[in-house]
């Protein structure tokens, strides 16, 4: 047989419109503020393409959106979720619940039942009665108020660690004690931190840099945050709910 | 399809086989015992491959009675499981594996103990309260979980093997009709009527 | 790996190391024993802990007892871990391309001139390739989570009873997220005088 004539062989040529471009996200709800992060590395199988895309995006003063999975089709949801706030903010103006966020995602995803948005969605903020909240997607709509979520490469990581550091899993509280149902913020940022250069050691597909927003209950006091290095304020408003971002250097070994 | 169910009590095994011998969709015979006794107190259920699992059983029930008429004394059941885990385990990886699994039921007379063993075609051995092989352990082992005692005696042993044999005669279609039923304890070897 | 099911974790201490695996055995989804140890005394200081196929677990156990008994027959000594991790990894090489499907673990304390103890802990991969780690090894179908899990709690210089927490709730919190593994652990804390062992219930599920 020719090899230079392959009319004879019946050929299949397939268009894959998706692929995996790595990172991690991770959220906690603490009593009235909420911490979602992610790292900032891009890569498609061993080859890094940056190592600065933010995962992580502020879309109101009291919302955060963290979409894994396929970037470009993130940066797509992110786009269109953002353009749907701001139709609502010209409709009713004022910002969009926490809650109706959610639901607005469940149906953007659920739209694309049979092409779905291949991201893993980790919403963050605070909650019309003050409460900081955590709501986490699976990329065709599914979705749950949680405590903490991890999600992406390292989700496999994380999420057995905050298991035991946040719910407290395989722990017994010492007599006549019983664990927090919330951390404090200080803990939180700790945790999130050993969770990333946890994940930075043994995860190819994770480091670069870090970046955490956090966003604080109206009236609540920075709790620390004044210390802390390469802190900036995200909010629009200094009266209302308060965002502010941290970024970091993972580690590089 | 083939099943075979056992359990411990206080004080012995019971071992349950089907007695179906079937080639493809055809039953050749309702009426095969698939429960060896390898010595006074030791019981081998076997299932799988048709012609394998006579061959290895016979193998088996030989070198076991060889080891008796040369030492005087029988295997205890946790030596001979581990004999026979190691001949199929050597088999597996030999040119013609046998594919047989096993269910191994045993009374140790020297410290009174009752034991069983839960044998595979690859070599896996556990010693296990209770345990099943065929299609037979999807419906059983959740029936064992919730009603297995391992201190109860003879008649609720086989109030909970009956349990087990009716529910897989009900929800099984390809259910085995008719099983033979074996106990061993201090006393030996003794079919029950079923 | 995944056809059996199980998981296994060793770490270092201070002056002392720590090994322990999960009990599950499994015949792919169904259950089969909630009591199948993976982990065995090698000597009074080294432990060998094997995940993967169970019935190559058992063989490879036999067959290191074997192997370890002729070595203090020929030394004239009880065998050191570094000389068995090497014992450990050639006996699975000999096997290179019909492989024994199981990835070791090993932990033990080794003597010094000075007649201290040191701890001593190493994984190997199905063919014997070995990793000398200062910190922790893991292998099994939960490795992935138990990484993640221990990069997190451990630290340097843990004291035994500090060490048992840590390997243990690394262990308990790694298998709760894995379907293969669970129904309990044990866990053996190897001093220089004695082998503290201890039985875990898990979330049993």
């Amino acid at each position: 047989m020719n090899p230079m004539n392959t009319a004879s062989h019946p050929q299949q040529r397939q268009f894959n419109p998706y692929t995996e471009n790595g990172g991690t996200i991770l959220a906690i709800a603490g009593l009235d503020f909420s911490v979602i992060a992610g790292d900032t590395r891009q890569s498609e199988g061993y080859n890094i393409q940056t190592r600065y895309a933010p995962k992580v995006f502020r879309l109101t003063d009291r919302a955060v959106l963290a979409v894994n999975g396929f970037a470009a089709d993130g940066n797509m949801f992110v786009k269109k979720v953002k353009q749907r706030l701001e139709w609502y903010r010209h409709a009713h103006a004022k910002d969009m619940p926490l809650h109706a966020i959610a639901r607005l995602i469940q149906t953007m995803l659920y739209a694309r039942r049979f092409f779905p948005y291949y991201v893993y969605n980790i919403l963050g903020g605070i909650e019309d009665d003050g409460s900081g909240a955590v709501y986490s997607f699976d990329p065709v709509g599914s979705y749950e108020r949680e405590t903490c979520r991890a999600a992406g490469a390292a989700q496999s990581l994380v999420q057995p660690f905050l298991d035991n550091q946040i719910y407290f899993k395989n722990q017994q509280p010492a007599l006549g004690t019983s664990h927090p149902a919330h951390l404090p913020l200080p803990q939180v940022l700790r945790l999130v931190i050993d969770s990333f250069t946890g994940a930075t050691e043994r995860h190819i597909e994770v480091g670069d840099g870090l970046e955490m927003f956090v966003v604080l209950a109206k009236g609540h006091d920075l709790a620390g945050l004044e210390g802390i290095a390469g802190l900036q304020e995200m909010s629009t408003k200094s009266d209302g709910e308060r965002i502010f971002v941290i970024r970091r250097e993972l580690k590089k070994d | 399809m083939e099943c075979s169910f056992a359990l411990t009590g206080k004080g012995y095994v019971l071992i349950a086989a089907d007695t179906t011998a079937a080639r493809s969709i055809v039953k050749m015979k309702i009426d095969e015992d698939k429960i060896k006794s390898l010595g006074p107190h030791l019981l081998m259920a076997y299932s799988g491959e048709p012609g394998d699992t006579t061959q290895f059983a016979e193998y088996i029930e030989r070198n076991i009675r060889l080891y008796q008429i040369r030492n005087l004394y029988p295997l205890r059941p946790p030596s001979a499981a581990s004999w026979i885990r190691r001949a199929l385990a050597d088999s597996l990886r030999s040119r013609k594996p046998y594919s047989v699994n096993l269910l191994l039921g045993g009374y140790d007379t020297s410290n009174h103990t009752p034991s069983l063993y839960w044998i595979d075609y690859l070599g896996t051995q556990a010693e296990v309260p209770f345990a099943c092989h065929g299609y037979g352990s999807y419906f059983a082992l959740s029936l064992l979980d919730r009603y297995h005692d391992p201190e109860a005696n003879l008649e609720e042993g086989l109030a909970v093997l009956r349990r087990c044999i009716d529910e897989v005669s009900k929800r099984l279609v390809v259910s085995p009709g008719k099983y033979r039923v074996k106990v061993v304890d201090k006393d030996g070897i003794r079919e029950i009527e079923f | 790996m995944e056809y059996n099911g199980g998981s296994v974790i060793a770490m270092v201490g201070k002056g002392c190391v720590a090994i322990g695996s999960d009990l599950r055995l499994g015949n792919q989804a169904l259950t089969v024993a909630t009591n199948f140890e993976k982990v065995f005394p090698v000597t009074d200081r080294i432990y060998i802990g094997m995940s993967g196929l169970a019935t190559d677990v058992a063989t490879l156990r036999e067959q290191f007892r074997f192997r370890v008994n002729m070595y203090t027959i020929k030394e004239e000594r009880e065998i050191e871990p570094e000389s068995f991790a090497h014992l450990v990894s050639s006996t699975l090489y000999e096997r290179r391309f019909g492989p024994y499907f199981i990835e070791p673990v090993m932990a033990g304390l080794w003597k010094t001139q000075a007649g201290e103890y040191k701890p001593y802990i190493a994984a190997a991969d199905l063919i014997g390739c070995l990793n000398f780690a200062k910190d922790f090894v893991v292998a099994g179908t939960a490795s992935e989570k138990l990484f993640g899990v221990a990069e997190g709690l451990w630290e340097p210089d843990l004291e035994p009873e500090d060490l048992f927490e840590t390997i243990s709730q690394t262990l308990l919190n790694g298998v709760d997220r894995d379907a293969y593994s669970g129904w309990g652990a044990v866990i053996h804390v190897i001093l220089p005088d004695k082998v503290i062992t201890r039985t875990l219930k898990g979330r049993m599920d």
